[in-house]
């Protein structure tokens, strides 16, 4: 009896001292939560969060921003100018096969030891080191030798003249030879760069800290410190951000973005973004190896109508076989008009005078609204006479050899991410036997593609693929839909320059 | 009590019936077609709620189809998925199980292990890893939510012919000369009938709820076909902003399993024979 009723207060006991130990845990967070945005410190919670800090796991657009904090590359896309600025690079000269970078003078990583050629060297050599965890190395697979004749200069010598380089020396992060070398197998939990926030802490799924650094060589940022948190349920960020445990959050919700706007002290920012969605056809299954029932289904399919009902009309139906925004765009070119009569008779003069089944394939949940979008294009491609039948696949067989890669799918919707050069749809797309995804073959396509890539000047690059752009929309050869819009929520009182490529990063914003 | 016991399955079966005449005459009760879209006339509140221009009673979903007719046209998918299901699994389940009760040891061991294996998983999740792997359809449907629910019957119709073959009956028609599977049929099966009816009613309602289950996780039927779970799954982003695109097929789904667990408790009730007695 005895031994029971301790049993009984031990529980008891046990019961509050952890009711306590909780207590204590949680008050910490509780305070914090309730800053606002200030000057030293922002907090973003976003659904795209580091799973590591070694910066050559291959990831997605919005890591590559978190880990920019720290680490920095040679070279940067500009959106604006639609061209390369230099980062760690001053400048850059292309001769044949060699590529030769002149460094910045100068430049001290955050341990103050000096940026250096043989930083870059060491960095694309632990890039190229697939077995040390990069997955970035097929970049750099052409590249024989790194050479550093002296301190500022880095020479990249190629097989065969490559004129898109710079285009793979994007997000790609120079490490510190010294600071990987003295940590050795740890340094992934050390990180060292040059960018203009040092690392402070991080959780695999929990925070990710950087604060300021004062030395960096291009001035100091406004804001001190910068919390990325990871929460991937878009209801949880939303309710955060309205209730100010956080400042910034992505990936809103088209279908909530009146109501925050709405909120007294949230606001919302967007921009188009770089994913552009599209139907796709494999010209290898019927009836789709016809030209006229592609331009059947082109007329067919209303994008204006589905970005203004299904996304609110906050999207961007595209014009032609690219984003207006996209190297390579050529504003002659429109879009085959919305005429379900003319598809009807486009399809009748093809041999299908009473309609023809065809399945429509997607996997559902990859990407906003997918199956509402289908359901909208099977209704509207039925007034025009084709019978869809939509088929919802899991991602890995849709995506794998046994679907859209193996060339099985003979019609399917897709979004193609990062795309800012239209030379990247078209030679994964459409260019003979670099993937199956349309299987379209076209010897003169293929040669203007051929061409585009060896020509050096951007001018001429852009001419050649306006004129590739150009086959694709008069043989029908895809159905281009809409880019969505990239949509961020934020407190009133965060000023920032958004990107389209899906970065937080935390120079961009101003606290008022 | 007992007055009791017949009014639940009074308004259980009541709930089922007007489930299945739905579902058979939908074609005549629906006002609208279900797949029929009107992207202008999208997100409409039912009309009388605010819609009064509206002519759909319960309004229209995110794509301006008629909510009305589209739970009309679900029921259709519950009840077939719901009664083909209890109906295999249960042939299956009461076969295996009949067996391994009647002639014991070796068959008895295979089917005991067979049937922990598939009581190891999760029901749901097993059914979720059969559509993964099957693909969608409504026969796939069948067929996952069948393998993950025969295991009950089989374990009910074990016990009861266990107990039921050392009966006198069956020790009487044995000595008349009957054979095993005349005996199993003739006097040992019916006996287990009141006891299986009971598992498949509320089998009925676990597999509604979990065809609404797999469908609002994308793993359903094809999207082209209207069903409960899927109304709900696409009509979950627009909870704040239009309610009912959630809250009537969510209702449907609750009146219907609620009707059939109450037909289900009415029956284990009335079949009770400690009950009867009182």
């Amino acid at each position: 009896m005895k031994k029971k009723s301790t049993q009984g207060l031990n529980r008891r006991e046990f019961l509050k001292t952890s009711a306590l130990a909780i207590g204590a845990a949680a008050a910490p967070a509780i305070v914090r939560d309730a800053f606002a945005a200030t000057r030293d410190r922002v907090t973003v919670y976003t659904s795209s969060f580091a799973e590591s800090l070694h910066p050559y796991k291959h990831s997605s657009s919005p890591i590559y921003g978190q880990w920019q904090h720290i680490f920095e590359p040679l070279v940067e896309y500009n959106y604006k100018r639609k061209d390369y600025d230099g980062v760690l690079a001053e400048s850059w000269q292309f001769d044949g096969k060699r590529w030769t970078f002149k460094l910045r003078k100068g430049i001290k990583f955050q341990d103050g030891t000096p940026f250096t050629s043989k930083d870059v060297a060491f960095s694309i050599e632990r890039m190229k080191d697939e077995k040390g965890g990069s997955l970035q190395g097929s970049n750099f697979k052409d590249v024989t030798e790194v050479q550093t004749p002296d301190d500022l200069t880095a020479v990249f010598v190629t097989k065969t003249p490559i004129a898109v380089f710079l285009d793979r020396l994007e997000n790609r992060f120079m490490l510190s030879k010294a600071a990987v070398e003295k940590y050795g197998a740890d340094w992934e939990q050390h990180p060292v760069g040059t960018g203009p926030y040092r690392f402070v802490s991080y959780q695999r799924g929990g925070n990710l800290v950087f604060t300021r650094n004062d030395d960096y060589w291009g001035g100091k940022a406004p804001i001190k410190e910068i919390v990325f948190r990871k929460v991937t349920e878009d209801a949880a960020r939303i309710a955060a951000l309205e209730a100010g445990q956080c400042d910034f959050i992505n990936n809103v919700p088209v279908h909530e973005v009146a109501r925050l706007d709405r909120h007294p002290r949230v606001k919302i920012d967007k921009i188009e973004g770089l994913r552009m969605f599209f139907l796709a056809f494999n010209m290898a299954h019927k009836p789709f190896d016809n030209k006229l029932v592609r331009q059947a289904a082109s007329y067919a399919v209303d994008a204006n109508s589905i970005v203004k009902n299904i996304f609110e009309g906050i999207g961007y139906a595209n014009q032609g076989p690219v984003g207006a925004n996209v190297v390579g765009a050529d504003p002659k070119l429109k879009r085959y008009p919305y005429d379900p009569k003319k598809a009807r008779e486009l399809l009748a003069s093809a041999g299908y005078p009473s309609g023809c089944d065809i399945q429509l394939y997607t996997s559902p949940g990859r990407y906003p609204k997918d199956v509402e979008v289908c359901q909208v294009v099977g209704a509207q491609m039925a007034k025009a006479g084709f019978r869809v039948e939509l088929i919802s696949q899991e991602w890995a067989i849709f995506w794998e050899t046994t679907g859209v890669n193996g060339g099985k799918l003979p019609f399917y919707y897709i979004g193609r991410g990062n795309l800012t050069d239209a030379d990247i749809l078209y030679d994964q797309y459409f260019r003979t036997g670099t993937t199956k995804r349309t299987n379209y073959s076209n010897p003169e396509f293929d040669k203007l593609i051929d061409e585009e890539q060896k020509a050096p000047d951007m001018k001429k690059r852009t001419a050649i693929m306006q004129q590739a752009g150009k086959i694709l929309m008069d043989e029908a050869v895809f159905i281009p839909l809409y880019n969505l819009a990239d949509l961020y929520g934020l407190a009133k009182n965060i000023t920032w320059k958004i990107r389209p490529d899906e970065k937080v990063l935390a120079w961009d914003m101003a606290v008022k | 009590m007992r007055r009791f016991r017949h009014f639940k399955v009074f308004v259980g079966g009541l709930i089922l019936i007007a489930l299945v005449v739905c579902g058979l005459a939908a074609p005549l009760l629906a006002p609208f077609d279900p797949q029929e879209q009107s992207l202008e006339a999208r997100l409409q509140p039912p009309s009388w709620a605010g819609g009064a221009a509206s002519a759909h009673w319960l309004g229209t979903d995110n794509l301006g189809r008629d909510i009305f007719s589209r739970i009309i046209y679900g029921s259709r998918i519950s009840l077939l998925v719901g009664a083909t299901t209890v109906l295999l699994a249960g042939l299956m389940g009461c076969f295996l199980g009949a067996i391994a009760g009647y002639f014991g040891d070796g068959v008895d061991e295979v089917v005991a292990k067979v049937t922990e294996i598939f009581l190891a998983f999760p029901f749901l999740l097993l059914a979720i890893a059969l559509m993964a792997f099957l693909g969608q359809g409504v026969i796939n449907i069948i067929l996952a939510l069948m393998m993950s629910r025969w295991v009950q019957y089989c374990r009910v119709v074990r016990g009861e012919v266990l107990s039921l073959k050392e009966r006198e009956f069956v020790t009487a028609a044995k000595a008349l000369g009957g054979k095993d599977f005349y005996i199993l049929l003739r006097h040992v099966a019916p006996n287990t009938l009141p006891s299986v009816t009971v598992v498949a009613t509320f089998a009925m309602a676990v597999v509604i709820i979990s065809e609404a289950s797999l469908s609002f996780l994308g793993l359903g039927v094809p999207a082209s076909i209207p069903t409960w779970g899927s109304m709900l799954s696409e009509g979950r982003s627009y909870m704040s902003r239009a309610p009912w695109l959630t809250i009537f097929p969510g209702m449907a789904i609750f009146v219907t399993v609620f009707g059939i667990n109450l037909l289900g408790d009415g029956l284990r009730d009335l079949f009770d024979p400690k009950l009867q007695r009182q």
